[in-house]
């Protein structure tokens, strides 16, 4: 059993600003996780986001399709669990941007190991963070 | 399949079975599939086998799911925020 998620965003941004936040390792650093991304096809990288209890934090991926400025596409896998993300950017006009998130391949598998918890403390830090960084100003 | 069983506390094979164009055998395999994937449990009664729904790891896939749904909504209220800083700049 395969399922994917797709999520769309919106945002005042403009296409080349969205892109360089997608594609620029220090950027997605600030956004994603930590990483060693290259906009490169083929370049196998690692996302490494704060370790939990249960999991060691560590996503690797791989670079699958760049179409500067309109969609980047790698694989995403954790474990058993090898999954295939991609974003497409298209302009909305008057400085509004769309991106579409879209995860494919995910299976019950991970979710019977009981990975479900290390998600869940995993999305409690994330919160954290997010709200160190607004109390941070 | 899954839908019959979902309405049903538990049905013998033979319910089942009425429902589709496919003989017994094949309901029969169709059910094994579901067993082996955990989501139908099975128990005898009789000289009748009844099946019943297990829809927990349904939900759990529906809860993996979750998961990165929120893991990327966090990480796309960082990305507004990281645009708008740049604009401000």
């Amino acid at each position: 059993m395969s399922l994917s998620l797709n999520m769309d965003f919106q945002f005042e941004s403009t296409v080349e600003r969205l892109w360089s936040a997608l594609t620029d390792s220090r950027k997605l650093a600030k956004w994603i996780a930590d990483n060693d991304f290259k906009p490169v096809v083929g370049h196998r990288f690692q996302f490494r986001h704060q370790p939990t209890e249960f999991w060691d934090g560590i996503v690797n991926s791989e670079v699958l399709a760049v179409e500067e400025p309109r969609l980047l596409s790698f694989s995403w896998e954790v474990g058993e669990e090898k999954h295939t993300v991609t974003l497409t950017v298209d302009d909305l006009g008057n400085g509004k941007v769309h991106l579409r998130l879209e995860q494919t391949g995910l299976s019950n598998k991970a979710a019977l190991a009981g990975a479900e918890y290390g998600w869940k403390a995993w999305a409690g830090k994330l919160e954290r963070v997010l709200a160190e960084q607004d109390a941070a100003g | 399949m899954i839908q019959l069983l979902a309405g049903k506390e538990d049905l013998p094979l033979h319910e089942l079975a009425a429902h589709f164009r496919m003989g017994r055998t094949g309901v029969s395999k169709h059910l094994g599939i579901l067993k082996e994937a955990g989501l139908v449990k099975d128990r005898k009664v009789g000289r009748e086998t009844r099946y019943r729904l297990d829809a927990a790891p349904l939900k759990e896939v529906r809860d993996w799911v979750a998961h990165y749904s929120d893991y990327w909504s966090a990480n796309m209220m960082r990305l507004g925020e990281l645009l708008e800083e740049e604009d401000e700049e």
